[in-house]
Formats: structure tokens, C-alpha cells, sequence
């Protein structure tokens, strides 16, 4: 079990920058996710992490220690991989014994922590399968017995659930986040679901474009959102953005007049299709709209609507549907749940001041 | 939409029983291409064999040749009809079984007393030339060398090839696989180049080379040259088996604990088994089969190989003997026969990715 610690890391392969240089804590039996599109530098950092890659810059320290150029089968971290990457030529039991080869363990003390570790992970009945005989879900647990039977300071999760099916996703989701915490072990988990992220995480790191975005709990990321990319990659569906104009302590919007603290220029407004109220058209203060598409999602209900503002979404609670294609609605934007952000750096003004009138 | 009328059972069972009899008359018409496709190729090797085991000195009784292919040619064609047209698979299997029953019981009856083994004096006497030609001894020496000597040689030179083709082939193409190099992409055509380039062009300086650097007439000199010629295209095949083992088990064997060497052998070896079984089965026959240079390089009969003993067999005693010819070409074709025998299981299993640059 370790803390870990990246002090302006970087990876660069020639000109290209992978990941630019980046600071980050983990605190020991940490659950930490870090979350961006594919291309931001998430595995690459995951990669550094585990000594696959040596950065190119910074320090890299276990519980202190650099182990820049440390190579990785001396750091004890155990990854699994989206691919799970089982060895095709051994059964499990081989599988979870390969890492504890390496270790100087016994063979029979080998064999009993692989059929303890495999008994953790519901895989006990399996240890003479080879990974071609075993389900998807199946191997998914032989890798995380593989990476765990070998007690590692560091636990890597290259988005483990993604070849999952929907249900199987739940169950692991929690499976996994009851062993991290029983075990205590210091976790990284890569994805690019922020479902998973969120839901199985104590803090969410947010990547973009090699940087990271925002370090926070969920609460921080969804409602507290830094930037335009962590408030338009956070959230499903997707939180609206009107482009407008501050000028004069006024924001000019085409259904109502609001004032604001913000200075002059482009900004951009967000505001989340849940909180878009629906009601009847043409009332004070409401924008027009009118329906597009009704996209019924049982529990919710999710309405494209067409306005002056351009495209929206709404979504509604509950199945029963109010409008229907082609109706007119009256749409309530509520200026406390507006977000504000300059257009042009994309940072979110932390006091936009917005009142009506 | 017409309302259409839906068909009956009738109708369905009409158009069932069609696509079966269509399906089985496409089988049949495939085997029949086969049949007739295969017999031009199998007439020879059958031919070879009978005149082995029955061409007496001085001729070949072509009426057993005839009796023979008379047998042969509608056994084939029987077992071909089995296939088409007997559905159930023990009955299929009687069938082709009483057929060969029966065949064997015809070619025995009808030529059974011309069969001898007279012809396989070669493989105890090596002084078979002058007691058939009835001259005496005109040296101590006998005129060819115990046909073990040459087998052995030729076993000697293909199994050394071998060794050496896989050694090489999995070790660069392991390398041309997974490591960036300057050069690479050069070093990738120009073993397309040189395996497209026609060796027979390289004979007279191959020859001098031998020469001045002492291997002429050696077996070691032979070998390096058809192992030279042979290692291109093993190395391009080798590099396309190692290109589909994934990174990711690789990467994982060294976060489990294992050097690169180890990660080498231990897991990314064995799930290219099959493209060493290719190679090493190709370069075994190549250098079972080599002619060209031999028959250039070696002179002194000590150092001859199966290919030299049946070319000089065949010039001191051909018009006169040809039984004799045949039977040293059985002996010669057997072990390529058994090692396609053995392997083919894994053979036919190869399948050369596509070529990644």
C-alpha cells in the first residue's frame, strides 16, 4: 500500500507531448479515477505508473521514493488490463500463480494464496479452465486475481468494465469497489465511463488533451465544473451550451433580460438538461420552444427541443410523457443552476452574479 | 402493402427438400473437381510405389502399372461417391472401409505374385550397381556410399537448417515486431526483395565464396548458404505471428514480475508455436530437398546427401533398373511424408496475418 505521488511528470515521444507535465496525490487506499476521452494521456500516465514507460520529466514517488527508472517488475503493481490479457497457453490457476513466480514464493504456498486469491474473486471452481473456456465476466475476475495475489503497493485499472455487458458492469462496479476497500490497496482506475468513475471512485481526475482539468469528488466536477470540458464531458446527457454576449453588467438573451457581475466579452452559459423546467408556451419570462424528438428512457424522459437559443435538451423525471412532437413549450431556465464560462479560456467565472431584471 | 398469401406446410417442405438436393448436388459436383483434380497429382506417387515394389531388372511390366490404375482409379472414385451420396457418418465410414478392403484384396489378386522387395537391395548392399551389372569390383572402394551415409547426411543438413532458420527467424522476427529501429521499414522490403530474387542467379559467386573461404565440398558451407536463402521469408513470417500476440499480455508478464527476457519466453513464445511448427516444417523440407546447391558445392561422396544418391543412381542405372530408382525414391520421400503426416493438424491451422509495416 502506497501514496503516490506524480510532481510535474510529463511524457513526450519526440515532438509529440503525451501527457504534459502533471501533479497528482493519491493517498494510501485511495480509489482514484482518472477520467477523460480516449487520447488524453489517461493510460499513458497509467502506463508511467505502472514503469511500462519512464517519463520523460518530473518525479515519480512511491511513498516518497523516485521510481522514475525503476523497471516495472520491481514496483509491485498489478494492472488489469481492458483486454484482461490472460496468458491464452495457462489455465487460471497458472494464470494467478505467474506473478508469484517471480517472487521467490514456494510452490505450495504459491498455489494456496492463488486458490485463496481466485476464492476472493469467485473464480475457485474455475482454476483448470484456460481463459478461451471462460466468459468474459470470468476472465475479468482471473485478471484482478492476477494482479492482487501478488499484494501490490499499487492497484491499475485500465477500464476493466468496458467489455462488459450492462449488468455484469454493475455487479463488478461494486465488486470491485468492496475488494479495494477490504484489501486497502491504492487504486487507479482509467476509464473513459464516467459512470464508473463516478461511481466507484473517492476522487475523479479529469483529463483532457494531456492536462489534467480538475482534481474533485463528483459533486465538485458535476456542479463545481472548472472548465467548459469537464462541465460538457461530466453528465448524461449532455449539459446545454448557448453561446452569449456580457456587455454592461447584461447578458442579452432572447426571452429575458439578466444582469451579471461578469466583465465584457463571449461567454458561454451551461445549464444542465435536468434543470431545463418544461411548462406551457408564452408565459413571462419563458423561452419558446418547441419539440423535435421525444426520447423515452423509462425512468426519464429525454425532450430535444428546437428555440431562439438554439438546440436544448430537457430531461424530465418520470415515463409519462407531457408533449409530444411538434408541441409548443415554454421553457424555465433558472439562473442559479446557469453556469458561466469565458469563451475564450474556457474557465468557468466563479461569480457570475446573475440576477433578473 | 398486397396482401400476400402465406405459403402451407407443403410449400415449405417443397422448397426445404429443394435447397437439401441443391446442396448435396453442389457437394457432389465439389468432390467430382477434386476427384478429377487430384488424380494427376496422386497417379505418380502411386506409380512410383508400384514400380518399387514390383519392375524387375530390366523393364518395367507396364501391365502391372495398368492393373494397378485400374484398381486405384475406381477405389478413389468410389469413396468419392461414398461421400456424396451416403448421409449418415459410421455408414460412411463401413463403406470407404469395405471399399480399400476390397481394393487390396483386387491389387493382391491380380498382380499379387509380380510384388517383391528386390528392388530395396540399396539399403544393405551399396555394391548393388556392379552385382546387377554383373562387372566385378574394379577398386576396394565400392562405387557409391552406404545410402545411410547419405541419408544421414541429408538428415544431418535439414535438421541443422532447421535449428538454425528458427533460431533466427524468431529472434529478428521478434525484434522487427516490437522494436522501432532506424532502418526498419528498409530492413522489412528488402527481405520482400530477397526472397523475391531467384537464388540460381547467386550460384557462380556462392561458389567462389565457398571457394576462397575454404567450405567448398563441406556440409557446414552448404548449410549456412541454404539457411541464408531460406531465412527471409521465415523471418517475414515470424514477424507477422509476432505482430498478433497483443502488447498487453507482454506488458503484463512485466508488471507481474518477469524481465523482458522472461516476458519472451514465457509468454509471448508460446502463443507463436504454431508459426515456429510452419517454419521449422518448411525449412526441414526445403533442406531435405535441396538439390541445386548441393549438387554444386559437395563433391568427395562421403559428403553426399539423399538428393546427389538417387541423381547418381538413377544416371548409373537408369534404363536398366528402374525399380530400383523408384524404391530409392520411396525410401528418399518418406520422412517429408511422415513430418506432413505429423504436423499437418498445426498446419493448417497457420494463418499469416496481415502485414503490418
Amino acid at each position: 500500500m502506497a501514496r503516490i505521488e506524480l510532481s510535474s511528470v510529463t511524457k513526450s515521444w519526440g515532438d509529440v507531448v503525451a501527457v504534459e507535465p502533471t501533479d497528482l496525490v493519491i493517498d494510501d487506499g485511495e480509489l482514484v479515477a482518472i477520467l477523460g476521452p480516449s487520447g488524453c494521456g489517461k493510460s499513458t500516465t497509467l502506463f508511467m505508473l505502472a514503469g511500462i514507460y519512464a517519463p520523460s520529466g518530473g518525479e515519480l514517488r512511491f511513498d516518497g521514493a523516485v521510481v522514475n527508472e525503476v523497471e516495472a517488475r520491481h514496483r509491485n503493481v498489478g494492472i488489469v488490463f481492458q483486454s484482461y490479457a490472460l496468458y491464452p497457453h495457462m489455465n487460471v490457476r497458472r494464470n494467478i500463480m505467474f506473478p508469484l513466480k517471480f517472487k521467490g514464493v514456494p510452490a505450495a504456498e504459491a498455489r494456496r494464496r492463488a486458490e485463496e486469491t481466485a476464492r476472493l474473486v469467485q473464480v475457485g471452481e474455475l482454476l483448470d479452465r484456460t481463459p478461451a473456456q471462460m466468459s468474459g465476466g470470468q476472465q475479468q475476475r482471473v485478471a484482478l486475481a492476477r494482479a492482487l495475489v501478488k499484494e501490490p503497493q499499487l492497484l491499475l485499472l485500465d477500464e476493466p468494465l468496458s467489455n462488459l455487458d450492462a449488468t455484469l458492469r454493475l455487479s463488478m462496479r461494486s465488486e470491485i469497489r468492496r475488494l479495494q476497500r477490504q484489501l486497502g490497496v491504492t487504486t487507479i482506475l482509467v476509464t473513459h465511463d464516467q459512470v464508473e468513475a463516478t461511481t466507484m471512485a473517492d476522487r475523479i481526475v479529469c483529463m483532457s488533451k494531456g492536462r489534467i482539468e480538475q482534481v474533485g469528488s463528483v459533486d465538485d466536477l458535476f456542479l463545481r465544473p472548472k472548465s467548459l470540458f469537464v462541465a460538457s464531458f461530466i453528465g448524461a446527457p449532455p449539459i446545454n451550451l448557448v453561446d452569449a454576449r456580457a456587455e454592461g453588467g447584461r447578458l442579452a438573451l432572447p426571452h429575458q433580460a439578466v444582469g451579471t457581475k461578469a466583465g465584457d466579452g463571449d461567454v458561454v452559459i451551461g445549464i444542465r438538461p435536468e434543470n431545463v423546467a418544461l411548462g406551457a408556451p408564452d408565459r413571462e419570462g419563458c423561452l419558446a420552444a418547441t419539440v423535435l424528438q421525444v426520447e423515452p428512457m423509462g425512468r426519464e424522459t429525454l425532450y430535444v427541443l428546437d428555440s431562439a437559443l438554439g438546440r436544448l435538451h430537457a430531461l424530465e423525471h418520470g415515463a409519462q410523457r407531457r408533449f409530444r412532437d411538434g408541441d409548443r413549450v415554454g421553457c424555465e431556465l433558472p439562473l442559479s443552476a446557469m453556469l458561466l464560462f469565458d469563451r475564450q479560456s474556457g474557465l468557468r467565472i466563479e461569480e457570475p452574479g446573475l440576477a433578473a431584471g | 402493402m398486397a396482401a400476400t398469401r402465406k405459403p402451407d406446410q407443403a410449400e415449405w417442405d417443397a422448397l426445404a427438400a429443394r435447397s437439401r438436393s441443391e446442396a448435396r448436388r453442389n457437394q457432389s459436383l465439389l468432390i467430382a473437381f477434386l476427384v478429377t483434380v487430384s488424380l494427376p497429382v496422386l497417379l505418380p506417387y502411386f506409380w512410383m510405389f508400384t514400380i518399387s515394389v514390383s519392375a524387375k531388372t530390366g523393364g518395367v511390366e507396364s501391365i502391372v502399372l495398368w492393373k494397378s490404375s485400374a484398381i486405384l482409379v475406381p477405389t478413389i472414385v468410389g469413396i468419392g461417391l461414398v461421400n456424396a451420396f451416403v448421409g449418415d457418418r459410421m455408414r460412411k465410414l463401413y463403406a470407404a472401409a469395405a471399399i480399400v478392403v476390397a481394393a487390396v484384396l483386387a491389387i493382391f489378386i491380380s498382380i499379387g505374385d509380380e510384388l517383391h522387395l528386390g528392388n530395396y537391395v540399396f539399403l544393405h548392399n551399396s555394391n548393388f550397381v556392379q552385382d546387377l551389372e554383373g562387372r566385378r569390383q574394379a577398386t576396394t572402394e565400392s562405387q557409391f556410399p552406404s545410402v545411410w551415409l547419405a541419408f544421414g547426411n541429408s538428415l544431418m543438413l535439414a535438421s541443422a537448417q532447421t535449428v538454425l532458420v528458427l533460431f533466427v527467424s524468431t529472434l529478428a522476427g521478434y525484434y522487427l515486431s516490437r522494436f522501432q529501429f532506424a532502418g526498419r521499414q528498409a530492413f522489412l522490403q528488402s527481405l520482400l526483395i530477397l526472397h523475391a530474387f531467384p537464388a540460381m542467379t547467386l550460384i557462380i559467386p556462392i561458389f567462389l565464396l565457398m571457394y576462397w573461404s575454404g567450405m567448398l565440398d563441406t556440409l557446414t558451407g552448404v548449410l549456412l548458404v541454404v539457411t541464408t536463402l531460406e531465412l527471409p521469408f521465415a523471418i517475414f513470417i515470424m514477424k507477422g505471428f509476432f505482430d498478433a500476440v497483443p502488447w498487453d499480455i507482454e506488458m503484463s508478464a512485466l508488471a507481474d514480475g518477469a524481465s523482458r527476457r522472461q516476458a519472451f519466453f514465457m509468454v509471448v513464445l508460446p502463443q507463436v508455436r504454431v508459426g515456429m511448427l510452419a517454419v521449422g516444417v518448411f525449412a526441414f523440407i526445403k533442406g531435405f530437398e535441396e538439390y541445386v546447391f548441393v549438387r554444386t558445392l559437395l563433391f568427395d561422396k562421403q559428403n553426399w546427401v539423399m538428393s546427389l544418391y538417387i541423381f547418381w543412381v538413377s544416371d548409373d542405372i537408369m534404363g536398366v533398373d528402374y525399380g530400383i530408382v523408384a524404391a530409392v525414391a520411396v525410401f528418399y520421400v518418406m520422412p517429408s511424408v511422415m513430418l506432413y503426416l505429423f504436423c499437418q493438424k498445426y498446419l493448417v491451422q497457420m494463418n499469416i496475418g496481415g502485414i503490418k509495416g
